[in-house]
């Protein structure tokens, strides 16, 4: 067999093509347009200019700010749930397939779809769950025209959302685990409650660290929900203001694509820094 | 065997399994309900749960405010076709990799990798940016041509691939076969499941694209469903039921090539998650 098998790039032409185009390209041009100014047609170097402005705004510090308290929170919250009711589908329920099934209905339909009914379930006036609040005597707050409650009800949102591919993952991950360490603890006679921290937990480790990786690079990128739950707006006075929100509007509605850019350069390195603490973090478990 | 006690520490765990169900759930159940409520049933207090008689006119209307119809074929193109490319050139990209030898192949291997870790939203500008100097805002190709490969679907399929013999392709370039043939005659007939899989992700995603569309396309008649959804509860504003009508028929095709293929579609979910 011949070792240099031209013919490979063909086959690889497109791919190669359109990702050159499509996903090289736009990184390299992100950094250039980061360093420069004006409208999106006629773009003339300034310099830092750029990064000065996000670094003294204090919207942009908001949308970091706002945007690390939604991924802190929804993440641990949403997988704590999801560890929970997957642990107790897989161990308690005989119809394993039809809550899995259940379960991940959230993860394949539109998140704009759902945010309409999320937002008549919210309403501050007629919306259901504040009836329940109120039928029980719990305090009926405004959850979408409130600015205090924005990233409230933004959380309950990104955590309903998030348990889907949680579920599905750790049920996966159950699944895998050898049925002969639970017989054997049952020989010995250990508790529920001992067989799930003595095995179940730390058989999960390796998928529940991936689990927190991919959905914390998720929630730093958060715009469709905030976008679906505001109807198309950040929130009553900006107060749902996210990081790829920020960046829309830098980069559409006003127009400075520039700044946009450099706004995306930093989200992109902070991004870059969490996969790479985590992967230090994965590689010293594991070990 | 030990026989079954009743126990507090069951019930709390059957609640919260019927609990966070039921949560999960209802948005769809009531959005569907709430899709067929008159104006003022979307208005009462206490809410109401199940229309007295069910609106089935709110549909028709939902379809004369909007070109929803429009939307619905635009959406249906645009995941279709960047469905089957993305496919095609996974499928050569894939069978390169992984039957073919070649200088440079761990080097673009590497590259590939790396990309695979760069978040869509950091590329999605300047991408559309890119669309715009080819004067593509506002058409299908345009809609379509960042999305016509897949890094990694490409890899799904590579691991797919390399489950197959490598001595059948040496069997098959000894009969005389072409490479050619060799993937349309053997490699995708035999990984039918990898490739469906891919395909029916490829196509939920497709659906449900939301940025990118918002930003290459701003004529009405090029809208998707879920652009022409955002800017319809705009548009129609109080009109709660006339909104969650539109919802429902967005979500409702989803929902049924999801119950018909779950299985494809969840062992698929957690298997190319898995390798990650």
């Amino acid at each position: 067999m011949k070792q240099n098998q031209k013919k490979a790039w063909l086959f690889l032409a497109p791919i190669l093509i359109l990702v050159t185009v499509f996903s090289i390209w736009p990184i390299i041009r992100a950094f250039i347009m980061s360093f420069k100014g004006g409208p999106i047609i006629n773009m003339q170097y300034n310099g830092l200019a750029n990064y000065q402005y996000i670094f003294s705004d204090p919207d942009f510090w908001h949308a970091i700010a706002n945007t690390a308290i939604y991924a802190f929170v929804t993440v641990p919250v949403a997988l704590i749930i999801s560890i929970a009711l997957a642990w107790f589908v897989f161990s308690k329920i005989k119809h394993k397939t039809f809550f899995e099934t259940m379960f991940f209905m959230p993860y394949v339909t539109s998140t704009i779809a759902i945010g309409i009914v999320f937002r008549y379930i919210l309403n501050g006036k007629y919306g259901l769950l504040d009836y329940l609040l109120r039928a029980i005597h719990l305090p009926a707050p405004d959850w979408l025209d409130d600015p205090s409650m924005s990233i409230i009800s933004l959380i309950m949102f990104g955590v309903w959302a998030s348990l889907a591919f949680n579920i599905v993952i750790l049920m996966g991950a159950l699944r895998n685990i050898d049925p002969n360490y639970y017989v054997l603890a049952d020989m010995y006679g250990a508790s529920e409650m001992e067989k799930f921290w003595r095995i179940t937990l730390p058989q999960l480790v390796p998928t529940i660290t991936f689990l927190l990786t991919v959905n914390l690079i998720g929630a730093f990128k958060i715009y469709t929900q905030v976008y679906a739950l505001f109807n198309g707006a950040a929130g009553q006075a900006n107060s749902a203001m996210t990081a790829v929100f920020y960046i829309y509007n830098k980069f559409q509605v006003v127009n400075t694509p520039g700044v946009a850019m450099a706004a995306t350069v930093v989200l992109f390195f902070i991004i870059l820094l969490a996969t790479f603490i985590q992967r230090k973090i994965t590689k010293k478990v594991n070990s | 065997m030990k026989k079954k006690k009743f126990s507090w520490g069951m019930v709390v765990i059957y609640l919260f399994i019927a609990i966070f169900a039921i949560i999960t759930v209802f948005p769809f159940i009531y959005m569907i309900l709430g899709g067929l409520m008159s104006y003022e049933e979307t208005t009462t207090i206490p809410p109401t749960l199940i229309p007295h008689h069910f609106n089935w006119d709110n549909f028709r209307q939902v379809f004369a405010q909007a070109p929803f119809a429009r939307y619905f074929l635009n959406t249906f193109i645009t995941a279709s076709v960047s469905t089957l490319v993305t496919l095609f050139t996974s499928i050569l990209g894939a069978f390169a990799m992984v039957y073919l030898k070649f200088r440079g192949k761990g080097f673009i291997q590497l590259i590939l990798l790396s990309l695979l870790m760069v978040p869509a939203e950091a590329i999605i500008f300047t991408n559309y940016t890119t669309i715009m100097d080819m004067g593509l805002l506002n058409t299908y190709l345009g809609l379509v041509l960042p999305f016509l490969v897949s890094i990694f679907y490409m890899y799904y399929l590579q691991s797919y691939f390399t489950a197959i013999s490598p001595t059948i392709y040496k069997a098959a370039k000894i009969d005389g076969a072409s490479d050619w043939e060799f993937i349309w005659k053997i490699l995708v007939p035999m990984s039918k499941g990898g490739l469906m899989t891919v395909g029916l992700l490829s196509f939920i995603a497709g659906w449900n694209s939301f940025l990118w569309p918002l930003l290459v396309t701003n004529e009405d008649s090029m809208r998707l469903l879920n652009n022409g959804l955002t800017a319809f509860t705009t548009d129609a504003g109080a009109q709660t039921q006339l909104q969650l009508a539109a919802a429902t028929l967005t979500v409702l095709p989803i929902l049924v090539i999801y119950f018909i293929f779950r299985k494809q579609i969840i062992n698929g979910v957690v298997r190319n998650d898995l390798k990650a």
